[in-house]
């Protein structure tokens, strides 16, 4: 198949008077990571579920992999993967069990399932039961279950929502894989330090609409300001300085201070993600 | 990777894991055998017999009152036909049901029916009679005799009745708990046995007592505790597995699992499949282990036990989705698993009370099911007999099993 692997157009879905998505567009690439960046309540969860089938759009067109997603081809959910934001895992089956009873449901008769805890380093705990996994390993299980049929697509909702730096760092190798492997990854998070890292591109999603989609570079290009700070010594102190770098005489100022012999550092200091976002939207992201 | 999964596998799939979740699950596994081990013990312990006997006393004793009688009858002229009749009196002695307790004086027999005093028989047949108020000793070799109805005659009364003579008294004292039925029995007997002796037809006539019963004449043959039983403890069981049922559907859909499975291959019409074809075969299977471990599973009623449990199975899974769907937490399905069940075991209990059930009872969308139980398990009935209650049961059946699918189907398509 050649094109994007999820292709949306004026998308929309609304809960009785709410309207949750008004009308977004965008398209994944294979092996593209798309970042759906968004405070809570901003429509990243009810994008996914109108993709992953879950709801039925009030408004506007999907195709998953050339698809149109009302269709409810069995062909298309078998081919995408899913990481929801709950732990929805059977407790009372172990690790194992899961996976190879999800692998059923996609028809494959010999899951690589002890290879997928491998890639999350739960292999020891195979056999045991899931009610009895940290929350760490539960996100590591909801991951290694949405890669069980080599997804073309994979949804991930806030895979490393609450995660220590350590699993949220596991979690994000793995999803790098999964995109070099060539699957779409279409990742939602309110994690801007996560959506930087990993996405090739990031769409700001906010009160139902997209108010920016670039590559998180480009964003930064666009909406930050390019400055650097310059660290001196000053007598027994340290005095620092401020640069942006378009202003007039800024080069042969830059010049000056790196020739000075009191010079200590010079940083970059480009715009977060966050900060364009609350600069685009008015609020953060964490709202 | 594009591979096309049969709805077939989906739903084996399903099912495994079904049971898989259902075996792990402690308290399952729990309730459900001690389910089976309870209403199998219980059933077992419970008494095979009907304790039918009345206790009849009567004053004087029998041998008085004809020995009495027949002097008299005899100077009277009376025919060879009524001094026969009079030797055959025996009060109904032996008669099948009645115990005869014969009294000296009718005061000491109101006062032990009352309860004033107490009756001992010993094993020779000697009746004792103690007053317990007055600290008399319980005596020894002698069982005690209760006694239900009395009846108390004067002396001459064959002799007065067979003369015509007007206003004889009998008086009949009778336990508070006796059945009005039996109060009323033991005054036509005391009238009866008067025209006889007196040879003129009783002004009343008495309904002909083969055509009084109605439905199978089970007399000398009651139906036992343990019969009743039968199919109450096949009906319980079924309702202990709605329980089950409804607690794994109820965590499938709070813990959103069957969201993970609804972005499979796999469709809400093969999870309700799935939900449906369990829900069934732990119902029928359990209902049928019940049924033959009390020995109410033949050779012959099989076929017709196995489509009445079915039909029952299939009826407490949709009310099983219902429970399950409705509750938010463990709590509120408790509260809706009381609120949907409680009516449906109500028609149980008509099976422990004779007569017929009430109308508003037989409304109940179970009572057909346990009616054709009944009639199965307890009276050895067949299809020709049970047929209208299966019908009717099929028909609650679409009802609450296609209230039951929509409900979860609504369900599991919100989440």
């Amino acid at each position: 198949m050649t094109g994007p692997a999820i292709s949306v157009e004026d998308l929309r879905y609304s809960y009785g008077d709410l309207e949750a998505v008004k009308g977004i567009s965008f398209e994944v690439q294979p092996g593209e990571i798309l970042g759906f960046l968004g405070p809570n309540g901003a429509g990243k969860s009810t994008t996914i579920k109108m993709l992953t089938g879950q709801l039925t759009p009030k408004g506007g067109a999907a195709r998953i992999l050339g698809e149109d997603i009302t269709a409810d081809d069995p062909d298309i959910q078998a081919q995408i993967g899913v990481c929801f934001e709950e732990k929805n895992l059977y407790l009372q089956m172990s690790a194992l069990e899961n996976l190879d009873f999800f692998a059923s449901l996609y028809g494959i008769k010999e899951p690589d399932s002890m290879e997928l805890l491998r890639r999350v380093g739960l292999a020891d705990r195979a056999k045991d039961r899931v009610q009895n996994f940290s929350k760490g390993m539960r996100q590591r299980m909801m991951i290694s279950r949405a890669l069980i049929n080599k997804p073309k697509v994979l949804f991930l909702d806030e895979p490393t929502d609450g995660l220590d730096p350590v699993t949220s760092a596991a979690i994000r190798k793995t999803i790098k894989e999964e995109a070099e492997r060539g699957a779409a990854v279409l990742l939602t998070t309110h994690d801007m330090f996560e959506a930087d890292e990993l996405s090739d591109r990031v769409a700001f999603i906010n009160e139902g609409r997209i108010v920016a989609l670039d590559t998180a570079e480009n964003l930064k290009l666009k909406y930050g300001t390019r400055s650097v700070k310059v660290r001196l010594r000053d007598g027994d102190g340290v005095r620092e300085e401020h640069l942006e770098l378009d202003g007039d005489g800024s080069s042969v100022r830059l010049a000056e201070l790196a020739a000075s012999p009191d010079l200590l550092t010079i940083h970059t200091e480009e715009a977060t993600l966050e900060a364009i976002f609350i600069e685009l939207t008015g609020r953060g992201l964490q709202g | 990777m594009s591979r096309t999964v049969s709805r077939g596998a989906i739903i084996a799939a399903l099912l495994k894991k079904e049971l898989v979740a259902y075996s792990r699950d402690k308290l399952y596994v729990f309730l459900t055998l001690l389910t089976l081990v309870a209403v199998v013990a219980l059933f077992w312990l419970l008494p095979d017999s009907v304790d039918e006997s009345i206790t009849l006393a009567v004053s004087p004793p029998v041998s008085v009152l004809v020995e009495d009688a027949r002097d008299a009858l005899i100077a009277m002229g009376a025919t060879d036909e009524q001094l026969a009749e009079l030797d055959e009196l025996d009060l109904a002695e032996g008669e099948e049901g009645i115990a005869l307790v014969e009294f000296e004086a009718a005061d000491q027999m109101a006062a032990v029916i009352e309860g004033s005093l107490e009756a001992y028989r010993t094993d020779d047949g000697v009746l004792i009679l103690r007053d317990k108020a007055a600290g008399e000793d319980k005596p020894e070799d002698a069982h005690r005799v209760r006694v239900d109805v009395g009846i108390g005659f004067p002396e001459t009364f064959i002799t007065d009745v067979a003369t015509g003579r007007q206003g004889v008294t009998v008086t009949v004292y009778e336990d508070a708990a006796v059945p009005e039925e039996i109060q009323g029995a033991m005054r036509s007997f005391v009238r009866e046995m008067a025209y006889q002796f007196a040879g003129v037809e009783p002004p009343v006539t008495f309904a002909d007592e083969e055509g009084m019963v109605l439905g199978e004449d089970r007399a000398g043959n009651q139906v036992t505790m343990r019969e009743k039983m039968r199919p109450m403890l096949a009906f319980m069981i079924l309702l202990m597995e709605t329980f089950s049922m409804a607690s794994l559907i109820s965590v499938e859909v709070l813990q959103r699992t069957v969201t993970a499975v609804l972005v499979s291959p796999a469709k809400v019409t093969d999870f309700l499949a799935a939900k449906s074809i369990f829900g069934t075969a732990l119902g029928l299977t359990q209902g049928l282990i019940v049924l033959a471990l009390v020995g109410a599973l033949t050779a012959t009623n099989w076929p017709l036990l196995l489509v009445t449990v079915l039909i029952g199975a299939v009826m407490f899974t949709g009310v099983a989705m219902v429970v399950g769907s409705a509750g938010k937490d463990f709590m509120g399905q408790l509260f809706y698993a009381m609120m949907l069940t409680v009516p449906l075991i109500i028609p149980a209990f008509s099976v422990l009370f004779p007569g017929s059930a009430a109308v508003w009872v037989q409304a109940i969308p179970t009572y057909p099911v346990l009616d054709a139980l009944v009639g199965v398990t307890i009276y050895g009935q067949g299809w020709a007999e049970v047929w209208r209650s299966l019908l009717l049961a099929t028909g609650w059946l679409v009802v609450l099993f296609g209230i039951g699918l929509f409900t979860l189907k609504r369900k599991v398509e919100s989440l």
